[in-house]
C-alpha cells in the first residue's frame, strides 16, 4: 500500500514536472557555432575568464568552509542551549538564530575577498566596511525568517513527530506565493523617465498577450556598475524592475528594449508562477528528508535537532543547486527566444549579450562543469547563438 | 557596601524650603560662575598633574588636594542644583556637605594606566553624562561647568536634557519640593546616585585614583533606602556571558521585539479594559492582572536580554524563573481617585523611565564591549541596568492598574527583606 502511494506520488510529480517544463524554445532547435573572437575582444574574453575564475575557486572554498562550520555545529551547537531559558519552540530558535550567526561569520572573509576582487576589476565601488554593515537589515530579516520557519515546524513536529512535514511543506510554499506576490511593493523604486521605452514595452506587453507591467529603476550605483534587470510579482504585483546602470548610455535602446521584452517574457509565459510550481515539487521531498535526517536526535520537535536540520538544509540547497540551475536556463532561454520573437531584432539581443560580456565580464563560454553547477542563465555563447538561429529560421 | 575610594555620602533629612527651591537656579549662579573659573584651573592642573604623575608615579600631594577640593566643591554645587541637597553650599569644597564625596589621600598609581587615562575615562564619562553629571567642565559631561559663565544656566537644561538623569530628577523634584516642601527619596536619591558617579568619573579623569569609577547602585554611597513595593526585581545573573550571542545580541533579539510589539497591542487593550475594571470594582480583575503581569514580566526578560542586564535567550510567555525577573503581588485594592487620574499621574515617573532608557542603553553599550572582550557582564553596568528594569516594570505595572503603588526611583535593587517574609522563607 506504501509502495502504491509512493508510486502514485512519483507519477504525479513527474507529470507535474512535465508540465512545468513545456517552454515555447522550439524543440530541436540548433544553435550555430559562434566566433566568440570576431565578436568580442580577445583581450576582453580572457579578462572576463580570469574574472569569473576567482568566483569559482571562492565558491568551492566558501562551501567547503560553510560546510565544515555547519558540520561542527551540528556536533557541538546543542551547547548553546544552555544560553537559553525559553521552552522547546524558543530554544529552537535560538540555536537557529545562533546558526545562522555562525553561517554569516564564517562567510564574512568571502564577501570581504568578492570585493577586493571586483573592485580589482571595477565592478564596484563598495568599501569594505561598508559591505560588512550593509547587509545587517537583510540578515536581521533572515534571523527573523528563520525563527518563523522554526516556530512552524517545531509547532507542527510537536503535534504530528513523523508526519510534519506533509503540513510544513504546504505551508513554506503557502509562504513562498505570499513573498512573491508581496515583494514588489515592499520595495522602492523610482519610475522610468524614458516615454520611449514605456511605449516600446507596452507594445511588447500587447505582443506577448498580456496587459502592460508597471516599469521601475532601482539605483544600484551605490554598490555595483553592473546592469541588471528582472521581473517579480504576479498577477496584480508584476512588476519590471530596471537598475539604473542598464540605463547610464552604455546600452543602445535597441538592447535595452530587448531587456524589456526579456523581462516581459518572464511574466507572459508565467515563470514565477512556474518558480513557486517548481518550488512546491521540491519543498515536500526536502521536507521529507529533513524530517527523516533528524529523527536520530529526536526529530524536528526537539531543539537539539535544530543544528542538525541547518546542515541538512545547506547539504538539500548544494545538493539541488544544478536541478535548480537547469530550471532556471530553461526559463532564461524560453525568454530570450520570446524576446526575439517580440523584438525581431537579433542584432541588438546579441550586442546586449555581447555587452554583458564587456560590461559586466561574464565568462562567454565558461567550463561545462561551471555552466552545469553555477550557472543560472545560458551563457553569452548559446544566447548569442540563439539570436543567430532566430535570424536563421526569420529567414 | 563600596570599596571604591571615592565614596559618596548622603545626610540630607529631604526638607526643601519653598522659597530656595523656587529661586534654585538663580541662587546657584555664583556657584556656577565660580565653577566655571575653577574648572578652568582644574583641567591646566591636571595637565600639570599628568606629566608629573606620569614621572613620579604620583600625583604631587598640592595638586591632589586641589583637584580633591574641585571635585568636592562641584559635587555639592551638583547636589545644590539637581535638589539632591538644600544648604547653600561653601565657596572652597571643604568637606561636610549633605551630598558629599570622601576624596583619598593621593596614592601611587601605575604610570601606563596615567598615561592612558583620559581613553580610559571615555566610557566613564560617557556614562556620568548619562547619569546627569553633578560636577563642572573638565569631562565634557558636566551641565554646570560650560566655561562660558553667563550662559551656564541654559546650558544646564540643554545639555542635561537628553538622558540626563539627575537634571530630570531636579526638574521633578523642583515641582515635587514646591507642593510638599520635600524632595521625594527616590528622587533625591537617584539625584545623589548619579552625582556620585560623576564624581568617581571625575576623580578617576584627574588622577585622583587609578580605581576605575563603578556604577553599581548597590555599592555606590549609602544603602538606598527603598520601601516595600508590590513590584519587585529578583536577580539570579551570575554576569557570565557567552560572546557569541552577545556579538549578535541584536538580531537574536528581534522575534522578541516583534512578538513584543504584537504583545503590546493587546497590552494596551487590556490595560483600558483594566483601568475601566479598576475604576469601578476599586481592583483589577484577576485575568487581566494575569495576562499584563505576564507582559510586564516578559518586557522586563526582553529588556534584560537585548541590554546584557541577563544572558539567556528569554521564553516567549513571560513566565517566572529568568534571572533578572520582577515578581508582581496579586491584585489589590487600589484608591480610585488615582486609579481615574492614572495617566496623568503616570507623567513623571513615564519622564524619569525615558531618563532611564538612555542610561540603560548606555550601560548595555559599554557592557557589549566588555562582555564581548571578557566573557562576563561587568558587576556594576549590570546592576545599574537591573534597577532600570525594575524602575520600568514599575512603571509599567503602574501605567497597567496593576498596582497603586507609584515606581520607585530610588537606586536599590530591592527593597530589605519584610521581617514577615523573612520568617516566610526561613519556615520554608
Amino acid at each position: 500500500m506504501r509502495a502504491l502511494a509512493a508510486l502514485v506520488l512519483a507519477g504525479l510529480w513527474a507529470a507535474a514536472a512535465y508540465a512545468l517544463w513545456q517552454t515555447r524554445v522550439p524543440g530541436g532547435l540548433d544553435l550555430p557555432e559562434i566566433d566568440l573572437a570576431g565578436r568580442i575582444d580577445l583581450d576582453v574574453i580572457a579578462r572576463s575568464k580570469r574574472y569569473e575564475r576567482f568566483f569559482r575557486v571562492e565558491f568551492v572554498v566558501a562551501q567547503l568552509v560553510l560546510i565544515g562550520v555547519l558540520l561542527a555545529y551540528a556536533r557541538w551547537g546543542i551547547r548553546f542551549a544552555r544560553e537559553s531559558a525559553a521552552g522547546r519552540i524558543g530554544t529552537g530558535m535560538l540555536l537557529g538564530m545562533i546558526g545562522l550567526a555562525l553561517v554569516w561569520l564564517s562567510q564574512v572573509p568571502f564577501r570581504l575577498a568578492e570585493v577586493w576582487w571586483d573592485r580589482r576589476y571595477d565592478q564596484t565601488d563598495a568599501g569594505y566596511v561598508e559591505t560588512l554593515f550593509a547587509n545587517w537589515f537583510e540578515l536581521g530579516a533572515e534571523f527573523l525568517f528563520i525563527c518563523f520557519a522554526l516556530v512552524i515546524v517545531m509547532a507542527l513536529a510537536g503535534r504530528f513527530p513523523r508526519r510534519w512535514w506533509l503540513g510544513a511543506a504546504p505551508v513554506f510554499v503557502g509562504l513562498a506565493t505570499l513573498f512573491a506576490f508581496v515583494f514588489p511593493y515592499l520595495s522602492t523604486t523610482d519610475p522610468l523617465d524614458r516615454p520611449g521605452l514605456e511605449a516600446a514595452a507596452r507594445v511588447y506587453a500587447k505582443q506577448q498577450g498580456i496587459e502592460p507591467v508597471r516599469i521601475g529603476v532601482e539605483d544600484v550605483t551605490d554598490f555595483t556598475s553592473a546592469p541588471n534587470a528582472y521581473a517579480v510579482g504576479f498577477g496584480p504585483s508584476k512588476r519590471i524592475v530596471l537598475w539604473n546602470t542598464l540605463l547610464d548610455g552604455r546600452f543602445g535602446v535597441g538592447e535595452v528594449k530587448v531587456v524589456l521584452a526579456h523581462e516581459l517574457a518572464h511574466h507572459s509565459r508565467n515563470h514565477i508562477p512556474e518558480s513557486i510550481g517548481w518550488y512546491a515539487l521540491f519543498a515536500l521531498p526536502g521536507a521529507w528528508l529533513i524530517a527523516l535526517a533528524t529523527r536520530r536526535r529526536g526529530g524536528m520537535a526537539n531543539p537539539a535537532a535544530v543544528p542538525l536540520s541547518l546542515l541538512v538544509i545547506v547539504l538539500l540547497n548544494l545538493v539541488s543547486l544544478p536541478v535548480y540551475n537547469a530550471i532556471s536556463r530553461h526559463m532564461e532561454q524560453e525568454a530570450d527566444w520570446v524576446a526575439l520573437e517580440t523584438t525581431r531584432d537579433p542584432d541588438s539581443a546579441a550586442g546586449l549579450f555581447r555587452n554583458f560580456t564587456i560590461e559586466s565580464l561574464n565568462d562567454p563560454n565558461p567550463p561545462t562543469w561551471s555552466y552545469l553547477l553555477f550557472d543560472s542563465h545560458p551563457s553569452v555563447e548559446r544566447r548569442i547563438a540563439m539570436a543567430e538561429a532566430w535570424r536563421g529560421r526569420a529567414k | 557596601m563600596s570599596d571604591h575610594p571615592i565614596r559618596l555620602s548622603v545626610d540630607d533629612d529631604l526638607r526643601r524650603p519653598r522659597l530656595t527651591v523656587f529661586f534654585r537656579l538663580l541662587l546657584a549662579i555664583p556657584h556656577l560662575i565660580w565653577l566655571a573659573l575653577w574648572s578652568i584651573a582644574a583641567i591646566l592642573a591636571a595637565i600639570a598633574g599628568w606629566f608629573a604623575a606620569l614621572i613620579t608615579g604620583c600625583l604631587p600631594n598640592g595638586l591632589h588636594n586641589f583637584l580633591g577640593a574641585y571635585v568636592r566643591y562641584a559635587t555639592h554645587v551638583g547636589g545644590y542644583l539637581s535638589l539632591a541637597a538644600n544648604p547653600y553650599p561653601g565657596f572652597k569644597g571643604e568637606p561636610g556637605y549633605p551630598v558629599d564625596v570622601v576624596i583619598p589621600e593621593r596614592q601611587p598609581q601605575p604610570r601606563w594606566k596615567t598615561a592612558l587615562r583620559l581613553l580610559l575615562a571615555i566610557p566613564a564619562l560617557l556614562l556620568a553624562a548619562t547619569l546627569g553629571s553633578g560636577v563642572g567642565g573638565s569631562g565634557g559631561g558636566g551641565y554646570s561647568g560650560q566655561a562660558d559663565g553667563g550662559g551656564s544656566n541654559a546650558q544646564w537644561f540643554t545639555s542635561t536634557g537628553v538622558g540626563g538623569v539627575a537634571a530630570l530628577c531636579a526638574f521633578l523634584g523642583w515641582f515635587s519640593c514646591l507642593a510638599l516642601g520635600r524632595m521625594p527619596l527616590g528622587l533625591r536619591n537617584l539625584g545623589a546616585y548619579g552625582i556620585g558617579y560623576t564624581a568617581q568619573a571625575y576623580a578617576y579623569t584627574l588622577l585622583l585614583t587609578a580605581r576605575y569609577p563603578n556604577a553599581d547602585p548597590e555599592s555606590l554611597g549609602p544603602e538606598w533606602e527603598l520601601p516595600q513595593h508590590p513590584i519587585r526585581l529578583e536577580l539570579s545573573d551570575d554576569g557570565h556571558r557567552s560572546r557569541l550571542t552577545v556579538f549578535f545580541r541584536l538580531l537574536l533579539a528581534l522575534p522578541h521585539l516583534v512578538w513584543l510589539t504584537l504583545w503590546s497591542v493587546a497590552a494596551f487593550l487590556a490595560a483600558i479594559a483594566n483601568w475601566f475594571v479598576a475604576l469601578l470594582g476599586g481592583q483589577s480583575a484577576e485575568p487581566l492582572h494575569r495576562f499584563l503581569a505576564a507582559y510586564t514580566r516578559y518586557d522586563a526578560h526582553v529588556t534584560a536580554f537585548l541590554f546584557l542586564v541577563a544572558n539567556p535567550f528569554p521564553g516567549f510567555a513571560g513566565t517566572r524563573g529568568y534571572p533578572v525577573d520582577v515578581e508582581i503581588d496579586p491584585p489589590q485594592r487600589q484608591n480610585r481617585w488615582i486609579t481615574l487620574f492614572r495617566i496623568f499621574l503616570a507623567i513623571p515617573a513615564l519622564l524619569l523611565s525615558a531618563g532611564l532608557n538612555v542610561a540603560l542603553f548606555v550601560a548595555g553599550l559599554l557592557g557589549w564591549f566588555a562582555a564581548l572582550a571578557t566573557g562576563r557582564m561587568p558587576t556594576g553596568l549590570r546592576n545599574l541596568g537591573a534597577f532600570c528594569v525594575r524602575y520600568l516594570a514599575q512603571v509599567n505595572a503602574y501605567i497597567f492598574v496593576l498596582t497603586g503603588a507609584y515606581p520607585h526611583a530610588s537606586p536599590a535593587l530591592r527593597p530589605p527583606p519584610e521581617p514577615e517574609r523573612e520568617l516566610e522563607a526561613a519556615a520554608a
